[in-house]
């Protein structure tokens, strides 16, 4: 019988080769979406639906949820700011906090939650119908007809929703401003400006781009392991669906850690 | 199969048609993934096949609404999209169980024979009698 310790290791071993076979698997994507011939007609097709499904379908409920939050988080944030008398901080914290951290954290969490949950859930259908089979018959590369344009949705559409929702943000700012702190919109403009640096949005924009690459890899590696049973999807995507949440707070981490040094 | 791996196309239960895509596109899918053939003219293609064997009404239905002979059809139409296809067709009677000969997949192979090369249908010994002379 296997100790508590012996136990824990197997977790643990079984737990860093299945990260390593997740960098390798990711690895053979990345390299996959710079390559032209990957741009098939086929390919051009799904990449542009699934832009649609995730970017532009979601908008009106992305636009009214980010106007809520927004203003929300943007009047808690001044509120406070002025109890301190950190007036002159508040582009810094606007710039430093709000766009490059909240808002891709915010979207990344919105887009796993409506469609990296809908690709889990596809992809381990696909698997369990044996659609797979199909495509390997039919000599279509599943890395390149179903998860490079998903993949590579990921990456767009995090990015775009992302500034969307620091567009928003920073326009509901100028309400607030004047509201709370009587500040003029040019002065508003100005902090924002004095405040922004170039370093910070690059950042954000390479950050979004990890998370979008994640939440649809995640997903999409845990519906193909899905066997051919229909009882396997759940399973397959509930595994999914936890490892994406632990991917997204991973790269948080790790981003706040590169800030730091 | 393992012969002509460029130009085998089954016909076989065990290769299903896309569920999340209509009929038309899972047709188009071959001409548009290996000869990159622009969308829309893979999708006039995958249509006018189907108004060839009469199944134009269908184009725009998935998979599961279909019925065995209509699937039976878009499967068959789907092999002939591959570039000089050898179409090989398993166990035809377990796509269409209820047929009780091979007349109705001759006749829609002749319909559709400038799309392939050969054909080749492949079934258990005993289900001869149902082949008839062929």
């Amino acid at each position: 019988m296997k100790t508590f310790w012996e136990r824990l290791g197997h977790a643990a071993i079984r737990m860093l080769e299945d990260s390593a076979d997740t960098i390798v698997f990711a690895g053979r994507v990345f390299v996959r979406i710079f390559q032209r011939k990957t741009y098939s007609s086929a390919m051009r097709e799904v990449l542009v639906n699934q832009i649609y499904f995730t970017s532009v379908q979601i908008l009106p409920v992305f636009i009214i949820v980010s106007v809520f939050f927004g203003s929300l988080l943007i009047g808690i944030v001044f509120t406070i700011l002025k109890d301190l008398g950190l007036t002159e901080f508040i582009g810094h914290v606007l710039m430093g906090l709000i766009v490059t951290e909240l808002s891709p954290f915010l979207t990344v969490l919105l887009i796993t939650l409506r469609s990296a949950s809908a690709i889990n859930t596809e992809m381990a259908v696909m698997k369990v119908n044996r659609e797979m089979k199909t495509l390997e018959t039919f000599r279509i590369d599943i890395i390149d007809y179903l998860l490079a344009p998903r993949v590579l949705n990921g990456i767009i559409s995090i990015v775009l929703l992302s500034s969307l929702f620091s567009i928003v943000l920073l326009i509901s700012g100028i309400l607030f401003a004047k509201l709370i702190f009587g500040m003029n919109q040019d002065v508003y403009m100005n902090m924002l400006l004095d405040s922004t640096r170039f370093s910070d949005i690059i950042i954000m924009f390479f950050k979004c781009a990890i998370y979008g690459f994640f939440i649809t890899l995640i997903p999409i590696r845990f519906g193909l392991r899905a066997s051919h049973e229909l009882t396997s999807i759940p399973v397959a995507v509930s595994r999914g669906m936890v490892n994406v949440f632990a991917a997204i707070l991973i790269i948080e981490v790790l981003s706040l850690l590169t800030k730091l040094y | 199969m393992r012969e002509f791996p460029l130009q085998a196309a089954p016909v076989w239960v065990d290769v299903p048609l896309i569920s999340n895509q209509e009929v038309y596109m899972n047709i188009a899918l071959i001409k548009k993934y290996h000869d990159n053939m622009p969308r829309q003219e893979a999708w006039r293609l995958a249509v006018d096949c189907l108004g060839k064997i009469g199944l134009e009404h269908i184009a725009y239905k998935r998979n599961p609404v279909l019925t065995s002979e209509e699937r039976f059809g878009v499967m068959l139409l789907r092999a002939a999209m591959v570039r000089a296809a050898m179409i090989l067709i398993v166990k035809p009677f377990e796509l269409i169980p209820h047929l009780n000969d091979i007349q109705m997949v001759t006749s829609m192979l002749k319909t559709i024979d400038e799309l392939y090369v050969s054909c080749h249908i492949y079934d258990y010994q005993w289900m001869q009698e149902k082949y008839g002379d062929l």
